[in-house]
């Protein structure tokens, strides 16, 4: 195996340390450093952006919050007011009611008092003139003369 | 059927000698230099203008640099990110030395599937170990070969595995990533030898071998990813020992 020839050793370890010496000193270390840099540079920038989302976040939040307490108290404010106008509303309407129908009822009494004289008169009016109409129809029938005040009499006995 | 190991030779083209070492440039050095082009082009692209959002290329070496990082953080933690850079330049050199000896048709050549090179890497994550281990903790890193709550007589038989086995990490880092590329390159080389001597026979046998030899490519590119990563994750592993002492 060509590997295990010493006399090779000499110059493969030569060339390997000039070339892994270049390497280090003069190609990884000018450049790797600064993909470094720009690599913590990126996550410092990613981590004060993330917090700085965090807090507009909260900030957001804490808007929203305070805009639902505004809607809510809106709203109750609301729903109060429109409570009020119904309850004063309702109470006028029954007031009004109230009035109509003690008006109704007084007419209704009146109505009622002059039904009762008109039928009162009316009866006395009937009485006199049945008792004529019986007087007359007496006198034309049994031929005797009978005035409508005895029919009133005779009537009022019975 | 040409000899499977014919892959793994080491090639002079520049010859080179200092001191009565042979440092010779060879196709592996070529292709480790290779890889480093095409590492640096990615990189230099992708951070040539870097930007809080990133373009495509910037976003392609974010994620691999976020995936180091991840990983360091998961088995080190945040002490464990300031090695990230040295971690990542590990990584995504086995990588591309991986993945570039999959190229088809231009003579390539995996340069991690040499011993030398991988033992190499395996010393950088030694080293470093035991580096940032003294460095933070001084001599009380040894603390780390007697784990907490051993019993007094077993003390110096648990301190002595402890140590052989801390001692064995860059071998067996070498060693799995070394066997792991050379394994699975012989085993295509081998599936290509019986295309031809198959084919030779009888043309439709030689699809057989040529159908397995596909599924093995990508059988390979997975190895070649899985055992980068789990290069780095071993490497940060042991990179946790120093940092925080078990």
């Amino acid at each position: 195996m060509p590997q295990f020839d010493p006399a090779t050793f000499g110059s493969q370890l030569f060339w390997f340390g000039v070339i892994f010496t270049l390497l280090y000193f003069v190609v990884i270390r000018p450049t790797l450093p600064k993909v470094g840099k720009v690599i913590d540079a990126r996550e410092t920038q990613v981590a004060s952006d993330l917090d700085r989302a965090e807090a507009a976040k909260g900030s957001a939040d804490a808007l929203r919050a305070e805009h639902e307490a505004a809607m809510k108290a809106a709203r109750d404010a609301a729903q109060a007011t429109v409570a009020q106008a119904r309850e004063a509303a309702a109470k006028a309407a029954d007031l009004q009611l109230k009035a109509v129908t003690a008006g109704l009822d007084a007419d209704a009494e009146t109505a009622a008092a002059s039904l009762a004289l008109a039928m009162t008169s009316a009866r006395a009016g009937l009485e006199s003139t049945v008792a004529e109409l019986t007087s007359e129809a007496v006198a034309r029938l049994a031929g005797i003369a009978v005035t409508p005040a005895d029919v009133s009499a005779a009537l009022a006995q019975n | 059927m040409a000899n499977p190991m014919e892959q793994f030779k080491i090639e002079t083209i520049a010859p080179l000698s200092a001191g009565g070492f042979d440092l010779s440039f060879t196709n592996s050095s070529l292709w480790m230099l290779i890889s480093l082009l095409a590492i640096s082009a990615f990189l230099f692209i992708g951070t040539a203008r870097p930007q809080l959002v990133p373009g495509r290329m910037q976003a392609a070496v974010e994620l691999l640099y976020d995936f180091i990082r991840d990983m360091l953080r998961e088995n080190v933690g945040k002490d464990g990110l300031r090695y990230a850079p040295l971690i990542f330049a590990i990584f995504i050199f086995v990588l591309s030395c991986n993945l570039i000896g999959m190229v088809p048709f231009v003579h390539s050549f995996t340069p991690t599937s040499h011993i030398a090179v991988t033992f190499g890497l395996a010393m950088i994550v030694f080293v470093l170990v035991v580096i940032v281990g003294f460095a933070r903790h001084g001599l009380h890193f040894f603390s780390l070969f007697l784990p907490e709550g051993t019993p007094l007589f077993v003390a110096p038989l648990v301190a002595a595995i402890e140590f052989l086995s801390f001692l064995s990490r860059p071998f067996t880092l070498a060693i799995r990533l070394f066997a792991n590329m050379t394994a699975g390159h012989v085993l295509m080389k081998v599936f290509g030898g019986f295309v031809v001597s198959l084919g030779a026979v009888n043309i439709g046998l030689g699809i057989i071998p040529l159908g397995v030899n596909v599924a093995l490519t990508a059988l390979e590119l997975l190895i070649a990813v899985v055992q980068a990563y789990v290069f780095a994750l071993l490497a940060s592993i042991y990179l946790n020992d120093a940092v925080n002492l078990h």
